[in-house]
């Protein structure tokens, strides 16, 4: 149903309803032996804006207007035969997906996906790591979250004393870093998404994440320190041209720097717990 | 009755009554910003003044607050530049510079939090490292662990004085009646603590002398940092007590990080 004449709703509830709708619909259609196709991989998701970006139009504008293509891009397709409200036609293979019913694996695997994707387009070399807007549109905390939780339990696995401060304080440096980091942003004017810039500073942790594997397995220190400058450059690298197109070109060493102090803290991190 | 009223020496106060406002212009030159504002009572100089208002830059960033958790109201607080940022740092060191005169129109608290930071990994980092050199010089069989509670002790310590000594002496000159800003006093104290950014550096080498020489210095520049500018921030009253308090608070400082983490 729309309920376009009262206060127009918003997308994502407009969604929610007609995925209940569906749901409905779909148990009296179709009975309980129906298997739903899995989904392909989601789209761009609503990005909470804190502040407009001037050079990523490509973020934000198009969400409104990819309601309207025929993929089912967002959780709702619409239903062919009952009240259509927003126009999204099925992709005509059958029923809608739905991802309340569709099997856990599914849901498993498409996270992981969006999760893997975001990690090439962020740590790798990629033809489109200069622009902002497109390396990390579909931003998800899943991967974040992570390495985060991994780099903590490594270290912590590598500590010799006091193995649950070390984690303690991994975890409170990384996590209260992005956030910090973020805020840094965007006090001296800078225009990033609050949740994007949080998922691409957790996806930069990755190299380091490899970097603390490997010196849990080693034990010499000059090599852990070649291993540590390595992925902290590595690291650094990743999350370099992010940050400093967020802001404008005199303040960008201050917003790079907090950056590579909060990486340069783990590396040491790394290299001290033995 | 109302001759009775009407006879009260009071028509001066009154601030937002058209026939008043002749006489506030003759004292406007004293109070320009306030006698527009209907709510400063009374319009006089009575002795209140909004906090800050003698530096007018204060009132504009008073204006812009839209509450406790908008961004945007911090954001006059971060208005500056890497040049700028660059330039107060040197400034701090050579406590010649007028640095009150610096940040007069354009306190930053850029400056102050990521100085403090910055010394708490550099705390935490260095003095492991300095402690494990000491350890392996003059007792080398013991075991040295990465003792991670320095992270800690560094936090607490560096955040707790950058944070807590401003306020105090905030409160302690608006109650001797001078006017004070309050983002200015964190400003000024937390680039006084960016000389020991390198001489905890220097403080690794595991020599006690040099130790002792570094850290002696580094406490008497910055002592005298603070002490200057006070100073000159307070321009006139003679409150030499609160100077030289916290000159010794900022030698109590620096003879503390030596003592804890540079064993």
């Amino acid at each position: 149903m729309s309920y376009g004449g009262a206060a127009p709703l918003h997308q994502s509830s407009q969604s929610d309803i007609d995925e209940i709708e569906n749901l409905i619909n779909d148990s009296v259609r179709f009975g309980p032996a129906t298997i739903l196709p899995a989904r392909p991989p989601s789209s761009p998701r609503a990005s909470i804006p804190v502040s407009s970006s001037p050079f990523v139009p490509s973020a934000l504008h198009p969400l409104p207007s990819s309601n309207k293509k025929p993929l089912p891009h967002f959780a709702v397709p619409s239903f062919s035969a009952g009240p259509s409200p927003q126009g999204i036609a099925t992709d005509g293979l059958g029923p809608p997906t739905n991802t309340l019913t569709e099997p856990i694996w599914d849901t498993v695997k498409r996270d992981l996906t969006r999760i893997a994707t975001n990690l090439r387009l962020v740590v790798f070399p990629n033809p489109n790591r200069e622009d902002p807007g497109k390396a990390l549109r579909d931003w998800d905390l899943w991967g974040p979250f992570f390495f985060i939780v991994f780099l903590g339990l490594v270290l912590s696995w590598s500590a010799s004393v006091k193995k649950s401060e070390v984690f303690a304080v991994a975890f409170a440096v990384l996590a209260a870093g992005a956030i910090i980091l973020t805020l840094n942003v965007l006090l001296l004017g800078g225009h990033i998404i609050f949740f994007q810039s949080l998922s691409l500073l957790g996806y930069c942790l990755f190299p380091l994440d490899i970097g603390a594997l490997i010196c849990l397995l080693g034990s010499n220190v000059i090599i852990k320190m070649m291993v540590v400058l390595v992925t902290f450059s590595w690291s650094s690298w990743a999350a370099y041209p992010f940050m400093s197109t967020a802001v404008s070109s005199r303040r960008k060493a201050l917003a790079l720097y907090p950056v590579f102090l909060m990486y340069i803290s783990i590396g040491c991190l790394i290299i001290a717990v033995d | 009755m109302e001759e009775g009223y009407t006879s009260l020496p009071t028509s001066h106060l009154l601030g937002s009554v058209p026939a008043a406002v002749a006489e506030e212009s003759t004292k406007g030159a004293a109070s320009e910003s306030s006698s527009a504002n209907l709510q400063i009572f009374p319009p006089a100089n009575g002795g209140y003044q909004a906090p800050g208002s003698p530096y007018g830059g204060d009132d504009q960033a008073a204006n812009s607050w839209r509450g406790v958790c908008s961004i945007s109201s911090y954001t006059p607080y971060f208005n500056v530049d890497t040049d700028i940022v660059v330039g107060r740092f040197i400034s701090s060191v050579y406590p010649m510079n007028d640095f009150t005169g610096k940040i007069d129109v354009n306190p930053d608290l850029y400056g102050p939090i990521w100085i403090s930071t910055t010394l708490v990994f550099m705390l935490a980092a260095l003095g492991n490292c300095a402690t494990y050199l000491m350890r392996k010089r003059n007792e080398p069989d013991t075991m040295w662990t990465f003792d991670v509670t320095y992270v800690n002790w560094a936090a607490c310590i560096i955040y707790g004085y950058a944070l807590a000594v401003p306020v105090a002496f905030y409160f302690l000159l608006r109650y001797f009646g001078c006017n004070a800003s309050l983002i200015r006093l964190w400003c000024m104290w937390g680039y006084s603590l960016f000389i020991f950014v390198p001489s905890s550096l220097l403080l690794i080498a595991p020599v006690e002398i040099f130790r002792w020489i570094i850290i002696i210095l580094a406490g008497a520049a910055s002592s005298w940092f603070v002490a200057l500018n006070l100073k000159s921030y307070i321009e006139g009253s003679d409150l030499m007590v609160l100077i030289v308090s916290a000159l010794l608070l900022q030698f109590v400082l620096a003879l503390f990080i030596k003592i804890f983490f540079f064993v």
